[in-house]
């Protein structure tokens, strides 16, 4: 996912094109590098067995001495290499490389969302690399960072870790609330409602992430005035995120929709992402987070948020721009049985875990006791999850048939906005023969509406 | 005091109220956005153009706002009670947190995975961990609490009814996580006074199990006080025989399963810490028998 912006921002904000460059290359290179050197772990003797969060001192040696947890310090740092080496590089290219008229109060929201991510990269992966390093010492060379035998400290793990954590997940979302930001104009015949809003949201929540790491933290005993900051730089995250959901839906109000299935995984992430939204308040709420952390309460809202919120979105970018990338249309039937498999199984997987959580089921466990009365609503969950499976084949189905036998797209087959559609389906390999002029945010529009030209 | 999974659950039913609201509203003028402005229903040309409203904007800041300070004040006030403020504990329990099971000492006389209460006492645990971070969680007792090594956390519980509550490691602790059960006994104070008198005795002596028991490897990690065995990595037996279950929670407690678990520990806890003793079956009987003879 991470690589879709060098290569989409490359034709939103024409300039030649950075797809070329050797930073771009060193990036993509080193991300993948770190991908294969962990799930090169299940080779060399065990994967990583301290959870994905690998807390200190469950990953110490003295407590996994297996290797899994060393291919997990080297893989994410060498992919954390490679991620902040891609942050600079379209954050400069996004800064330094905009074409003649295209100011950064007329970039695609797509191409905004990718510069706050971009940020946010630069800010946290140092933090989680550093905690890597730290931990790789204590390892390795006998260090006591995180081992309070040696005058460390077990929590100091949680916050590094967190603070990297925290923003990590502005990175995953802030990217496909960009896509839906392109999509939910095109299909509803009119500009974002409140484009700085929508921007200036997106400044604040970039902000504010890194103010709110410890909430992840409130049953580890930091203390009553610890957990109330935290709760407050929590909760006025909302608020921003609030902004752009109403935003999202202005945009819709008065306009003409075209409910395509790029629209419906759009609005499908806005309908799934207020319950991710509204779950996440409930858990800034220090005394219920004490009841429900670390249960299936957390899995529940995680996934609305990254599943009906990130995936959602991502293949509502899918539909939308795979004509541009490959000449050809995503078949809209498929996309349909795709939508609509996807929407009512992540329902059924994950809506039950609320209720799971709520009465006591904790995260990470293999086996429950039998008079808990969990098991109906976990084999619900377990037939939900089965759907979602169903619903990725026929995504892929769908992609691989389309590749074969789309209808052919043509240059603009939604009557877009933006500048890519302005080009080749696919585009030339320096996107444009010529540097096409920017006049307001929605360039093509101009070119197709004279007499209707944006006013900025 | 009201017990802290009560004033939890008031809160949560506040603020689930205000974010049901707040679902309904939103999915509402979702849907009626989609039904209304569908474009079947459109007239030909393309819509008008209404792109910024700051009126709107301020208000759809403004809301969510007041409403986050309202539910924060609420946080404020529950976190007080929760933690017991202003009503001093009428008792404290040292609970340590081991890979995988649960040590509680009451001023010293000690015990394992099942921790007994007075009803309608507050009581505070005195948190802390042997190895790895663990995390005390009885839901309806109360909220969950880390235990980390090295460092001491305070957790507030309070029972208003007698019974038994069960409840488990809520932090990943390893491979045996799920198998880390805790079992809270709450009683009346006469039964619980009862209860912790016999649990300050030490074990009775002279049978063959205790003989064999102290002659083998047990005594490395299990403390019987009244014998010489005094290890302190593995829960204390002194009177394993009173407690309902085995190995947090695997197997329910009587000879012919205790005499099972201590043949081959790793078959229903794998990974357990425990070794398995290669022991006669004679020997097995015994000691099998004299541990569930502890009461």
């Amino acid at each position: 996912m991470r690589s879709w912006p060098h290569r989409k921002n490359a034709f939103s904000i024409p300039k030649p094109s950075i797809r070329l460059s050797p930073c771009t290359a060193l990036s993509f290179w080193l991300s993948l590098a770190g991908g294969i050197v962990l799930y090169f772990s299940f080779l060399a003797g065990g994967a990583p067995d301290t959870g994905w969060f690998s807390y200190a001192p469950l990953a110490e040696r003295a407590f996994a001495p297996g290797t899994g947890v060393d291919y997990y310090i080297v893989g994410l740092a060498v992919n954390g290499a490679g991620t902040i080496i891609g942050a600079i590089n379209l954050a400069v290219t996004i800064l330094l490389m905009r074409c003649p008229g295209m100011a950064i109060s007329r970039v695609p929201l797509f191409v905004w969302m990718t510069l706050i991510t971009s940020i946010l990269i630069l800010g946290a992966y140092p933090a989680l690399t550093a905690a890597l390093v730290m931990l790789l010492v204590d390892r390795g060379l006998g260090g006591h960072f995180f081992d309070p035998a040696g005058g460390g400290q077990a929590v100091l793990w949680q916050h590094l870790f967190w603070f990297f954590g925290h923003p990590e997940v502005y990175i995953m979302i802030l990217p496909a609330m960009g896509m839906i930001s392109e999509v939910i104009p095109v299909f509803s015949r009119k500009p974002i409602f409140g484009y700085a809003f929508v921007a200036g949201s997106s400044v604040a929540i970039a902000f504010l992430s890194f103010g709110v790491w410890a909430h992840h933290m409130f049953a580890v005993g930091l203390g009553d005035t610890e957990n109330a900051i935290f709760s407050a730089t929590s909760m006025l995250i909302a608020i921003p995120t609030g902004v752009k959901i109403f935003n999202w839906i202005a945009t819709m109000i008065g306009g003409r929709l075209r409910m395509t299935t790029a629209m419906l995984f759009a609005v499908g992430f806005i309908a799934m992402f207020v319950i991710g939204g509204l779950s996440g308040v409930s858990l800034a709420v220090v005394p219920i987070d004490l009841a429900v952390t670390d249960s299936y309460y957390v899995v529940a809202h995680l996934h609305y948020v990254l599943f009906g919120g990130t995936m959602l979105g991502i293949f509502a970018g899918a539909y939308y721009w795979f004509p541009k990338m490959t000449g050809r249309l995503l078949g809209e039937v498929l996309g349909r049985w795709h939508f609509w498999t996807a929407f009512v199984g992540l329902n059924l997987t994950f809506l039950p875990q609320h209720w799971l959580g709520a009465v006591g089921m904790p995260r990470r466990v293999f086996t429950y006791a039998a008079d808990t009365g969990w098991g109906p609503l976990n084999l619900i969950s377990t037939i939900g999850a089965a759907i979602l499976a169903i619903a990725i084949a026929i995504f892929f189905v769908n992609v691989v048939r389309s590749l074969r036998s789309g209808e052919i797209a043509g240059d603009d087959p939604w009557d877009a906005f933006t500048l890519e559609w302005s080009t080749t389906s696919p585009p030339l390999p320096e996107n444009f023969a010529t540097i096409p002029a920017v006049t307001g945010r929605r360039p093509l529009w101009d070119r197709k509406h004279p007499e209707l030209r944006d006013a900025r | 005091m009201r017990p802290p999974a009560d004033a939890i659950a008031t809160l949560s039913l506040i603020v689930g109220a205000i974010a049901l609201l707040i679902f309904i509203g939103v999915e509402g003028a979702l849907v009626y956005a989609i039904w209304r402005y569908r474009a079947a229903r459109h007239v030909a040309g393309e819509p008008a153009t209404f792109e910024r409203n700051r009126r709107l904007e301020i208000a759809w800041t403004a809301a969510p706002a007041v409403i986050l300070a309202v539910v924060f004040v609420l946080t404020l006030g529950t976190m007080a009670e929760i933690n017991g403020a202003g009503v001093a504990p009428a008792m404290r329990i040292a609970a340590t947190g081991h890979q995988w099971w649960w040590e509680f000492s009451y001023a010293g006389v000690a015990t394992a995975n099942e921790l007994h209460i007075p009803v309608d006492t507050p009581v505070d645990l005195e948190l802390t961990s042997a190895d790895v971070i663990h995390s005390f969680w009885v839901p309806e007792l109360g909220p969950k609490m880390d235990m980390l090594p090295g460092v001491t956390n305070r957790l507030r519980l309070f029972a208003r009814r007698a019974g038994s509550y069960d409840g488990q490691c809520a932090e990943f602790c390893g491979i045996e996580h799920a198998w880390m059960r805790i079992r809270v006994v709450a009683q009346s104070r006469a039964e619980f006074d009862t209860w912790l008198s016999a649990q300050a005795a030490p074990a009775p002596h002279g049978s063959e199990g205790e003989r064999v028991f102290l002659a083998n490897i047990c005594v490395n990690c299990h403390a019987v006080r009244g014998t010489s065995a005094a290890g302190t990595a593995g829960p204390d037996l002194t009177h394993v025989g009173a407690r309902t279950m085995i190995g947090a929670g695997v197997l329910p407690n009587d000879v012919a399963r205790m005499r099972a678990w201590l043949a081959d520990p790793e078959r229903y806890k794998p990974g357990t810490l425990m070794p398995s003793v290669p022991l006669s079956d004679a020997d097995l009987d015994a000691v099998a028998a004299y541990l569930v003879s502890l009461r």
